[in-house]
């Protein structure tokens, strides 16, 4: 039942994707159909259903923090660029993170590569090793942050902290 | 008068997008290695592509292709997120083995 649940949503989303990519065209949605649902058949066989559902309202929420992030993010290396002596204290830094294995955290370490002052660099377990751009920042506050918003998004709820090793 | 004002965001957007894009490639050039380079370049993209994007999205005829402007911006920072995190990965086996390269699969 958990796997029809996914192919339905897959193929809904698949379907949607078709629709935005041929512009709304009529003529395609016929063939976009039957390829939709080869598709759909075909992921649910290589990427079994994980079990997590996505919170709409979450999502949204991760959406705004990770857009207002990315500001933040270019900003930050835009000043560090521009600025004379371009300020940096790069470094590399280890975090344990509470997130299950799988579409968390992967989903937390390609956030923290687009989030202000971190890289994520090897996803060990469950430990991430990240490379910042300045050792001086508050990295492991931000990663805190950042999890909590994934841990919305599936629906998780947030465990005990990790812990930060240099 | 409204379609004016829309038109001057418009092209405060462009502008502001390519200026992003400018400053992540002089990141290039100014920052010593590998990995300072790479946060320049991902995020730097990342908000450029972002404000032309937003740019182009009152031009969008249909809803449909104002959802594929969004669609490509995903793409694009799916792919910026997963190529640095395997530039990384590859630069930081290098550091580790001493041989400055990685070799076989990753």
């Amino acid at each position: 039942m958990a796997l029809f649940g996914a192919f339905c949503l897959r193929t809904a989303g698949l379907y949607l994707v078709w629709w935005v990519m041929t512009e709304g065209d009529s003529s395609g949605l016929g063939f976009g159909a039957v390829i939709v649902v080869l598709v759909g058949l075909l992921s649910c066989k290589l990427y079994s259903p994980s079990g997590y559902a996505l919170h709409p309202l979450a999502t949204l929420r991760f959406a705004g923090f990770f857009m207002l992030r990315s500001v933040v993010a270019g900003v930050d290396v835009g000043r560090r660029l521009l600025s004379p002596s371009v300020p940096v204290n790069p470094g590399y830094l280890t975090v344990t993170t509470s997130l299950p294995a799988g579409g968390p955290r992967w989903l937390l370490a390609n956030t923290l590569s687009l989030m202000p002052g971190t890289l994520s660099v090897r996803l060990q377990g469950a430990s991430l090793e990240l490379h910042c751009l300045d050792l001086d920042q508050p990295i492991d506050a931000d990663v805190r942050s950042a999890e909590r918003k994934i841990a919305g998004v599936f629906g998780l709820r947030p465990a005990g902290a990790g812990e930060t090793t240099p | 008068m409204i379609d004016s004002v829309i038109l001057v965001v418009q092209v405060v957007l462009l502008v502001v997008g390519c200026l992003f894009f400018g400053v992540g490639t002089l990141g290039l050039f100014r920052f010593s290695d590998t990995l300072c380079r790479i946060h320049a370049l991902t995020k730097i993209d990342n908000l450029g592509l972002g404000f032309i994007a937003l740019a182009l999205l009152p031009q969008a005829s249909s809803l449909a292709t104002g959802l594929k402007v969004v669609l490509i911006w995903l793409l694009a920072l799916a792919a910026s997120a997963t190529s640095a995190h395997l530039v990384a990965r590859a630069v930081r086996s290098g550091d580790k083995t001493g041989t400055g390269r990685k070799r076989g699969n990753g």
